[in-house]
C-alpha cells in the first residue's frame, strides 16, 4: 500500500526501501503499487506508540518547567523578594534597622552603626587606574602599593574596603569615578563590650539576634521597615500613631550598667582567684522581678562574638542547671512552716548523722562536732545541718511536700524575658513518694535541680512576703527623654506562701547572716538575710564527687527587703571553698554598690 | 425570504473557503500575539517606546497572511518546495553579504526601512522543504535520512556562520522532530546525536559517559546494518569527540561559552554574563503566586533585565503574572501543540502532517529553550518566545507557519457535497 506515515489505517503497511513513488498529494491506488516490486517491512515504529513517545515528551517538559517554576515562584519566592531590590532600594538583609538598646540608665548598650562597602570594577574605569589609585589611597588610608594589588585582583567585583565611614563614602562620592560601587549596610555596635554581652546577645552577619534580648526581643528591635518596592508609610500618620512602630523608641533594660559593671568586676577577681569554673551574679528587685545586674564569668564581647567559644556565648544563669543544696533549705522551712508542720519554736533533735535506705546522711560538720543535740530551726539554719532538716521535713507529708516544690514553679520556667531558658528538675512523684531518700535529700535540697535564676525567683518569694514574680530584663520601649512608648505585661505575681511564714523565714536568714555561715556578707548599719550552700555537683555517672558548687543569697535589707542579690561559683578549688568563703563575699561586695546606687538607708538610722 | 436567503447564502461564501481550520488554534495564536504586545507594554512603560503597537499591527499583518494562506492548497508547494528552499538559502547568503551586524552577528538585512531577519523565516522555509521531501521518500533507511540531513545542512551553516546559535539550534530541532515523524528509528537520531553528547559528558564527568557510551552502543547494535562494524565505528567516533571536545569548545565565541556554563552557576560572575539569568530568576522568584501585578513588576518597570521585550518576556511575565501567569502560558502553549497534533493525525497526507510537526517541534523548542533560560536551567541563547517576544520577522514567520498549518487542516476534511439550493 501506500507509505503514508500520517493517518495510518490498521491496514496500512509501510513500504520501505528503494522504491520510487511519486505520490502528489494523491492517495495511490492499489493497482497502481502491485506493479513494484517491494518488500513489506514491519512499520519501524507503530504510529500509537509514536503518538505516545510525542504526547509524553509535550507533558514531562511542561511539567519539568511546572516544577522549577513552582520551586521559583511558591517555595523561594519569599527568598527572591528579599533579594528584589539590588541597588535601587537600599533595604536589603545586611541594612535591616535595628533600635538602639539601653540600660536602665539610658546608656546605649547596642547602636547600629552606617557603614560602608566599596567594590571596584577595573573593568569600567574610565581613568587610568594609576590615578584613582593616586585619589583613592589618601581616602582609604591604605598605602598605594596594597590598593595596586587589590585592583589587580580581577576585573569586576573586588571588594576594595567593608567599613568606611559615612563621611569617608560621601569624599569617594562626590569623586565621581565610575567603576567604583559603595553599598550601605548596618553594623550592630556594642559600646559597652563584653559589660552587657550574656544578658544582651550579638546580631550575625546577617542582622539576625543570637541570643539575649537581641534574639529575644527581636520582634520589638526590629525597626518597620517598608514593604520591599512599596511606598514609605502615609505621611498622614504620625510616628506615634503606630505606637511602638515609631523608629525613635529605643528598648531600655532594667540592667543598671553600673551594678553590673561592679558585680563583674567582683566575680571575676573570686572566680580567678579560686580558680572556679565558671560563676555568675544575679540581682533582682524582689518586688516586681526587674534584674538589675545579670552577670556571668567568663563571657564575651559581643562586637567580637565570632572570637568567643560557643560555651562563653550562653547565658548560663539561665541555660544550664544546678543542684542548689543549702541556699535552698530556706524554702523548705517555708514549706514546713506553711504546712503547719512545725512552728517557729519547735526544737528537733539532731543526732548529726543518719542512714535511709542504704544511704548515710550526715552534717557537713560532722567529723567536728558530731551530735548537736536539739536545735530549734534558726540553729538548724544557722549551722545548716542536713540531718536537720531532713528531719524537719519528715514532718511534711512526702506528697505534700512534693507539691509544694511544683507549686514554687520547680520543673517549670520562669517566664523570663531572655532566650533558652532550662526547666529544673524533679524526681518523678512516684518515686519521690515512695523512695524515702528522694525527700531526704530534697530537704537539704540535693536531688533536686534549678537554674541560678530560678533560685533567685524563689528567694524573691521570701523577701516579698510570699509572691512568685516574674523576672525580667525588658523595661519596654522608651523614646530618649524616657517617655514609655510601650510595656510588656507581666502575669500578676502569684502568692504561694503567706507574709507570716515568709517573714519568719526571713528572720531566721537574718540569724545565718549575723551569726552563722553568713558572716561574710554582714555590712555594718544594714539589717541582711541570707543562705550559703555548698552542693556536691553530681558527676555524669550519678553519684555525687568531690567537686562542688557554691552559692550564697541574700536578701536585703532584710528588714524592707528590696533586692535579692545570688551568686553562684562552680567548681571553686582548693580547701576553703564554700559557700561561706567563696559567694558570700562576692555577694557582700555587690549589695555594697547596691547600697550607694539605690540609696538604701542604714537600718539604725530609722528602726533606732 | 428570498432575501433573507440571499443574505445567509452570500455570508456562507465569504466564510467558506476556510470553513475547515481550525478555530480554536487560530484563537489562541490571536490570544497569544494580544498578551505578547500587552507584556512589552509593560516592559517598555518607563522608557517611552511603543513597540508592543508595532507587535500588535506586524500580528495583524501576520494574521491576513495566515488567513491568505489558509484558503490556498498547501499541496501545490510540493510542486515549488525547491523554489522555497533556494530562497530561503538565498535569503540566508544575502545576510552574510549585505546584513547589519548587531549584538556580534550578522543578522538583518533591512527592505525599504524594514529589517528583516531571513532567519526567522529559515525555519518556515526549512519546515516546507523537509516535508516535501520526507512526504516523498520518508526517512526510513539511513540513506534517506541523510539525505534529509544534507539538505538542511545548507541552511543551517548559513545560520551558524552568521553566527546564530540559537536559531540553527532552532533548526536541528525541527529537523529532528520532522525526520522522527517520518519514521526515522528513533535509535538513529540518538547515535547521530551522540558524538555531542558526549563531547559534553566527557567534559563533565567521565563515569556519566561511560553510561552514555554504553546506552549508545546498545543502540548502535540494535538499530544500525552491519552491526559490528558500525558498532565500532559509533563507540570511536564517541570517544573521538569526547577527546575533541576541548578543540571545539574553541570554535564557539567568548560570550557563547558563557551562556552555556554560566547558566549552571550565574553568580560566578554577577555583573556580567550571569547577571541576565540572575536578574530574570530573581523576578520571575519574586512573582510568587499571583505576581506583582500588570505593569507594577519592580524588576520589569526598573529595566533590571536587559533585552526584557524580546527574549526575556517570561522574566515579566513571572514577575507581574506570578506563577498563575506562567502555568496559564504554558498551558496555553499546551493547547496549541495539542492543536498541531490533532492536525498532524488527521491530515490527508505525510505533507501536510509533517509541516504540522514541523511547526510543532519549532514551538516546542522555543518555548522549552526560552521559558528555561529565564528560570535558569537551560543555557542562554537567544531564542525568542513564539506569539510573546518582541521581533517582527519572527512573529511573522510563526504566523506564516500557522496559515500553513491551517491550510492543512482546511482541505484535509473529507469533501462535503453539499446540495446547492441556489
Amino acid at each position: 500500500m501506500s507509505s503514508k506515515i500520517v493517518r495510518p489505517t490498521p491496514s496500512v503497511v509501510k513500504v520501505i526501501g528503494k522504491i520510487h513513488q511519486r505520490l502528489r498529494g494523491h492517495r495511490p491506488r492499489m493497482g497502481q503499487l502491485s506493479r513494484f516490486r517491494f518488500i513489506p517491512i514491519k512499520p519501524i515504529q507503530p504510529t500509537v506508540q509514536r503518538l505516545i513517545w510525542v504526547w509524553g515528551f509535550l507533558v514531562v517538559s511542561s511539567l519539568g518547567l511546572l516544577v522549577r517554576l513552582y520551586h521559583l515562584q511558591i517555595s523561594l519566592g519569599a527568598v527572591w523578594q528579599t533579594e528584589l531590590p539590588t541597588g535601587q532600594v537600599p533595604i536589603t538583609e545586611t541594612n535591616l534597622p535595628r533600635r538602639p538598646i539601653v540600660d536602665r540608665q539610658g546608656n546605649v548598650i547596642a547602636v547600629d552603626q552606617t557603614l560602608y562597602n566599596l567594590y571596584a570594577h577595573p573593568r569600567q574605569f574610565r581613568l587610568p587606574k594609576s590615578e584613582l589609585i593616586q585619589r583613592l589611597s589618601p581616602l582609604l588610608r591604605v598605602p598605594a602599593q596594597q590598593l595596586e594589588l587589590r585592583l589587580n585582583q580581577g576585573e569586576t567585583g573586588i571588594k576594595v574596603s567593608d567599613s568606611l565611614s559615612e563621611n569617608v563614602a560621601d569624599q569617594i562620592l562626590n569623586l565621581q569615578m565610575d567603576g567604583l560601587e559603595l553599598t550601605r549596610r548596618q553594623q550592630r555596635l556594642y559600646p559597652q563590650q563584653e559589660l552587657f554581652g550574656e544578658a544582651v546577645g550579638y546580631v550575625n552577619l546577617d542582622r539576625k539576634g543570637q541570643g539575649g534580648v537581641e534574639l529575644s526581643q527581636e520582634e520589638l528591635i526590629m525597626l518597620p521597615t517598608h514593604p520591599i518596592g512599596g511606598k514609605p508609610m502615609p505621611s498622614s500618620l504620625s510616628p506615634m500613631a503606630n505606637g511602638f512602630q515609631s523608629p525613635d523608641l529605643r528598648l531600655q533594660l532594667t540592667l543598671d550598667g553600673r551594678l553590673q559593671k561592679a558585680s563583674r568586676l567582683v566575680l571575676q577577681q573570686q572566680v580567678r582567684k579560686f580558680g572556679a569554673k565558671r560563676g555568675t551574679v544575679i540581682v533582682m528587685d524582689v518586688r516586681d522581678g526587674a534584674v538589675r545586674a545579670l552577670v556571668t564569668e567568663p563571657s564575651f564581647n559581643p562586637n567580637l562574638y565570632y572570637q568567643s567559644t560557643l560555651s562563653l556565648l550562653k547565658n548560663w544563669a539561665i541555660t544550664d542547671l544546678f543542684e542548689p543544696g543549702s541556699t535552698f533549705k530556706p524554702l523548705n522551712v517555708a514549706i514546713a512552716l506553711e504546712t503547719n508542720s512545725v512552728q517557729p519554736d519547735t526544737v528537733l533533735y539532731d543526732q548529726g548523722k543518719l542512714t535511709i535506705g542504704k544511704w548515710p546522711i550526715l552534717n557537713n560538720d560532722f567529723a567536728a562536732v558530731g551530735p548537736r543535740g536539739n536545735q530549734t530551726i534558726t540553729q538548724i539554719l544557722i549551722h545548716s545541718s542536713n540531718v536537720g532538716m531532713v528531719n524537719m521535713m519528715a514532718a511534711v507529708p512526702r506528697r505534700e511536700f512534693y507539691h509544694w516544690l511544683q507549686t514554687m514553679g520547680i520543673g517549670k520556667p520562669t517566664g523570663i524575658d531572655l532566650p533558652s531558658e532550662s526547666i529544673g528538675q524533679l524526681k518523678s512523684e512516684a518515686q519521690f513518694v515512695n523512695v524515702g531518700v528522694e525527700s531526704a535529700t530534697a530537704a537539704f535540697g540535693q536531688g533536686l535541680s534549678m537554674t541560678p535564676l530560678q533560685l533567685a525567683q524563689l528567694l524573691a518569694v521570701i523577701g516579698n512576703g510570699g509572691n512568685l514574680v516574674v523576672p525580667h530584663v525588658v523595661v519596654g520601649l522608651v523614646d530618649v527623654q524616657g517617655n514609655i512608648g510601650w510595656q510588656p505585661k507581666y502575669p500578676t505575681p502569684r502568692r504561694i506562701f503567706s507574709s507570716r511564714t515568709t517573714n519568719t523565714v526571713l528572720q531566721m536568714m537574718t540569724a545565718v547572716v549575723n551569726q552563722g555561715t553568713g558572716k561574710a556578707s554582714q555590712i555594718p548599719g544594714y539589717s541582711i538575710a541570707g543562705k550559703t550552700g555548698t552542693a556536691q555537683k553530681a558527676n555524669p555517672k550519678g553519684g555525687y564527687g568531690n567537686r562542688t558548687i557554691s552559692s550564697f543569697g541574700a536578701i536585703l535589707p532584710a528588714n524592707a527587703p528590696r533586692f535579692v542579690v545570688l551568686t553562684v561559683i562552680d567548681e571553686p578549688m582548693g580547701d576553703n571553698a564554700f559557700g561561706s568563703t567563696v559567694s558570700a563575699p562576692v555577694v557582700k561586695a555587690v549589695m555594697e554598690v547596691l547600697i550607694g546606687l539605690d540609696g538604701i538607708p542604714p537600718q539604725g538610722l530609722f528602726t533606732h | 425570504m428570498l432575501k433573507k436567503l440571499l443574505f445567509w447564502f452570500q455570508w456562507n461564501t465569504l466564510v467558506k473557503p476556510w470553513q475547515n481550520i481550525d478555530w480554536t488554534l487560530l484563537i489562541l495564536v490571536i490570544g497569544m500575539t494580544v498578551w505578547g504586545s500587552l507584556m512589552i507594554r509593560s516592559v517598555e512603560l518607563n522608557q517611552g517606546w511603543a513597540e508592543w503597537w508595532q507587535h500588535l499591527i506586524t500580528g495583524l499583518i501576520g494574521l491576513v497572511l495566515a488567513m491568505v494562506i489558509a484558503r490556498n492548497r498547501y499541496d501545490r508547494l510540493l510542486q515549488i518546495y525547491w523554489w522555497i528552499y533556494g530562497i530561503t538559502n538565498v535569503g540566508l547568503l544575502t545576510v552574510m553579504f549585505l546584513g547589519t551586524e548587531a549584538l556580534g552577528a550578522q543578522r538583518w538585512i533591512s527592505i525599504a526601512g524594514f529589517n528583516l531577519q531571513p532567519s526567522e523565516f529559515a525555519k518556515i522555509g526549512l519546515i516546507v522543504t523537509l516535508a516535501g521531501l520526507l512526504h516523498e521518500k520518508p526517512a526510513n533507511t539511513i540513506p534517506n535520512m541523510f539525505r534529509t540531513l544534507g539538505i538542511m545542512l545548507v541552511p543551517w551553516s548559513l545560520v551558524f556562520l552568521e553566527p546564530n546559535l540559537g536559531t540553527s539550534l532552532v533548526l536541528v530541532a525541527i529537523t529532528l522532530g520532522m525526520l522522527y515523524w517520518a519514521n526515522t528509528n528513533p535509535s538513529w537520531i540518538l547515535v547521530l546525536l551522540s558524538p555531542v553528547i558526549s563531547a559534553i559528558l566527557y567534559n563533565v564527568s567521565l563515569p556519566l559517559w561511560i553510561l552514555w557510551a554504553i546506552i549508545i552502543v546498545i543502540a548502535a547494535w540494535i538499530s544500525l546494518p552491519w552491526r559490528i562494524i558500525s558498532t565500532l565505528c559509533t563507540f570511536s567516533i564517541n570517544f573521538v569527540s569526547g577527546q575533541l571536545s576541548h578543540f571545539m569548545w574553541g570554535v564557539l565565541k567568548d560570550y557563547q561559552k558563557d551562556r552555556i556554563v554560566l547558566f549552571l552557576d550565574p553568580d560566578r560572575d554577577p555583573l556580567g554574563g550571569g547577571y541576565h539569568l540572575i536578574q530574570s530568576r530573581i523576578a520571575i522568584g519574586a512573582g510568587q503566586l499571583w505576581g506583582q501585578g500588570l505593569n507594577h513588576g519592580t524588576q520589569t518597570q526598573l529595566n533590571f533585565i536587559p533585552e526584557q521585550h524580546t527574549d526575556f518576556i517570561f522574566a515579566a511575565i513571572g514577575e507581574e503574572l506570578g506563577f498563575a501567569g506562567g502555568f496559564f502560558m504554558l498551558i496555553s502553549f499546551w493547547l496549541i501543540c495539542l492543536r498541531l497534533v490533532f492536525i498532524a493525525q488527521g491530515a490527508k497526507d505525510n505533507f501536510g502532517s509533517l509541516l504540522a510537526i514541523g511547526l510543532l517541534s519549532m514551538i516546542v523548542f522555543q518555548t522549552l529553550v526560552n521559558v528555561g533560560m529565564t528560570i535558569g536551567v537551560a543555557p542562554i541563547t537567544g531564542i525568542p518566545l513564539p506569539w510573546l517576544s518582541y521581533g517582527r520577522s519572527a512573529l511573522l514567520a510563526i504566523y506564516i507557519g500557522v496559515g500553513l498549518v491551517e491550510s492543512v487542516t482546511n482541505y484535509s476534511q473529507p469533501l462535503r457535497f453539499t446540495s446547492n439550493k441556489s
